[in-house]
């Protein structure tokens, strides 16, 4: 209990203090890059002394129902975890290279404060003010470096998600009008007997929220200009982390909240995540620089997690919860790649490929082993992932040819700092594909949490 | 009374939404405030349908839950906060780009890329003439 508290008072106290120190200082950037591990440390002690999670605290030892409650179950240890592991990695990336910015570090530790209540809330209306923390610290990050692109890019990113996360809110009150609570652990069952017409548009508010984070098919339209404007690190942090919120909101929304909404959309998920699979696949082979192909690419991956949610039970969701992880692992290394090169680098970059594609022994292999197992009744939906395989395949040697194997006369090698956390990342994801066991648990044991007794 | 919240926020989603559209960014940011107004009313109306405002309690006479007004409350001030981030923003944009119509910046944008494209192309090209 005294470490979910700590989860998220470290970095909420460190945050506040170092937001208004000068980042660039050596000294701000290290101490922000402690916060975040201290956070991370905790929250992966919360997971190691109760590992089916169900820890829960409330504030001001209010009676549940009263105060707002703060619970960590699996799932949301699982994307804590994650988000705030690739937070780290990223972030430590961006200082070894030299920060440019004085907010940086302290915005980032913000945004692990942000997304660390999202994962662990257990309150709607809290899930909403912790959302728009994670938000708010990633509005300044899409417009870091502060050049003429990323300022475009980081407009369409706020403005997108702004009318995003309002949507979010008329969803949540409507949820408090039908159900009269704000406990998600109650809404499920109250739920049950509210009006289907009612329900049914809370659900599609939800979807759409969730949808515009995560750059589904028909919202995508803001991603690729944004993970294309923005510096590296920054492109790491919005598909690493901050697009966690949407599959971790998709799942528990309709996982948990609405179980019944989920099932009748279940045809109607399966054709977006399809349409998206296709749609990011194909643009992504037509595409010349490494980023723009990640982007793309970003867009078909959270397809494969649509689809696996809409398959639904046990093993839908599972699949959903390890390929949504291997994914933003696959990202936040590809993402810090893009802009370095030299000795270890073209070989992080192609650990990154094969997790992409699902070829052993990288960590997607498990993400797409799992996925099969899900859809293996439905030929069609086997046929579409081994499509998307080979065109994920395709668009990640095209680039790879193209900017690891040519010299160019110019090209300097990046310094050994700069080259550090990619290759660190590279080999964890290679860890994870060689000995998913932990990993798999994990996601069988949030996947479990979610669909219930 | 449910009906006319119901309009109310439906008008002023609308109104929102028509504004975001809008090609000039500062009425994009009065859109976006717009449906954070319409969000807001929601969550009010949400709960004083039931009863009068529960700041003085009348005996024998419903009142509404006090719960949503507090959560409307949070939602003005994070509206608020998000606004002025905007605005900012919009600032910044204006002074990098010199306009603050969002075609120009598209403009300007599709320049960008045409000019990364051709660079892109000409180095490719006298790459294969080296190779020959």
């Amino acid at each position: 209990m005294t470490l979910l508290a700590l989860a998220l008072l470290i970095p909420w106290v460190s945050g506040v203090i170092l937001v208004v120190l000068d980042g660039r200082r050596r000294w701000v950037a290290t101490l922000a890059i402690v916060a975040l591990v201290a956070t991370l440390g905790c929250l992966v002690a919360v997971a190691a002394t109760a590992p089916d999670g169900r820890v829960s605290f409330t504030t001001g030892n209010w009676p549940r129902g009263v105060g707002i409650t703060f619970q960590a179950d699996a799932l949301g240890l699982l994307f804590a975890i994650l988000s705030v592991g690739t937070l780290t990695a990223a972030a430590t990336h961006e200082v070894l290279d030299g920060v440019r910015e004085p907010e940086f570090p302290g915005i980032v530790v913000l945004l692990a404060a942000g997304l660390s209540g999202v994962f662990l809330t257990a309150d709607l209306f809290n899930f909403y003010v912790f959302f728009e923390l994670a938000l708010v610290a990633s509005y300044v990050l899409a417009v870091y470096g502060r050049t003429p692109r990323a300022l475009g890019a980081g407009l369409v990113f706020t403005a997108v998600n702004v009318v995003g996360t309002f949507v979010f809110l008329l969803s949540v009150a409507s949820v408090y009008r039908v159900t009269g609570t704000l406990d998600m652990g109650a809404i499920g069952a109250r739920m049950a007997s509210a009006d289907p017409n009612a329900s049914i548009l809370i659900a599609v508010g939800f979807f759409v929220a969730f949808g515009v984070k995560l750059g589904l098919f028909p919202f995508h339209f803001w991603l690729p200009t944004v993970y294309t404007g923005s510096r590296p690190a920054v492109a790491a942090i919005l598909s690493g982390s901050v697009a966690n919120i949407g599959a971790y909101g998709l799942l528990r929304f309709g996982g948990q909240l609405l179980p019944r909404e989920l099932e009748l959309a279940a045809g109607a998920l399966i054709v977006i995540g399809t349409a998206s699979i296709v749609y990011g696949a194909v643009l992504a082979v037509s595409r010349r620089t490494a980023s723009e192909m990640l982007a793309y690419s970003a867009i078909g991956q959270v397809g494969y997690v649509l689809v696996a949610i809409g398959i639904g039970g046990p093993l839908g969701f599972g699949a959903a919860i390890l390929y949504a992880a291997v994914n933003a692992l696959n990202k936040t290394l590809l993402f810090l790649t893009t802009r370095i090169q030299g000795p270890l680098v073209g070989a992080a970059f192609v650990i990154g490929a094969l997790s992409v594609a699902g070829v052993p022994p990288a960590a997607g292999f498990v993400g797409k082993l799992e996925l099969f197992q899900a859809v293996h009744q439905n030929p069609a939906l086997v046929a579409l992932f081994v499509v998307g395989a080979v065109l994920s395949l395709v668009y990640a040697f095209q680039i790879y040819q193209y900017d690891h194997w040519r010299r160019m006369p110019a090209d300097v090698p990046s310094t050994r700092r700069e080259r550090a956390v990619p290759v660190a990342l590279a080999a964890v994801v290679l860890a994870v594909g060689l000995w998913p066991e932990p990993l798999l648990a994990f996601s069988q044991a949030a996947a479990a949490a979610l669909v219930g007794p | 009374m449910n009906f006319l919240f119901a309009l109310a926020a439906a008008a002023l989603f609308g109104t929102g939404a028509y504004l975001l559209l809008s090609r000039d960014l500062v009425r994009m940011v009065i859109g976006v405030v717009v449906v954070s107004q319409a969000a807001v009313l929601t969550l009010m109306a949400s709960a004083i349908v039931r009863g009068v405002a529960a700041i003085y309690p009348l005996p024998g006479e419903p009142i509404s839950d006090p719960l949503s007004q507090a959560m409307a409350l949070t939602a003005i001030v994070i509206g608020m906060a998000v606004t002025a981030l905007l605005l900012a923003l919009v600032l910044r944009v204006t002074l990098a780009f010199r306009s603050r119509a969002l075609d120009e910046l598209a403009d300007s944008e599709a320049e960008r890329d045409l000019r990364l494209e051709r660079r892109h192309a000409s180095t490719q090209d006298s790459e294969e003439a080296a190779a020959r």
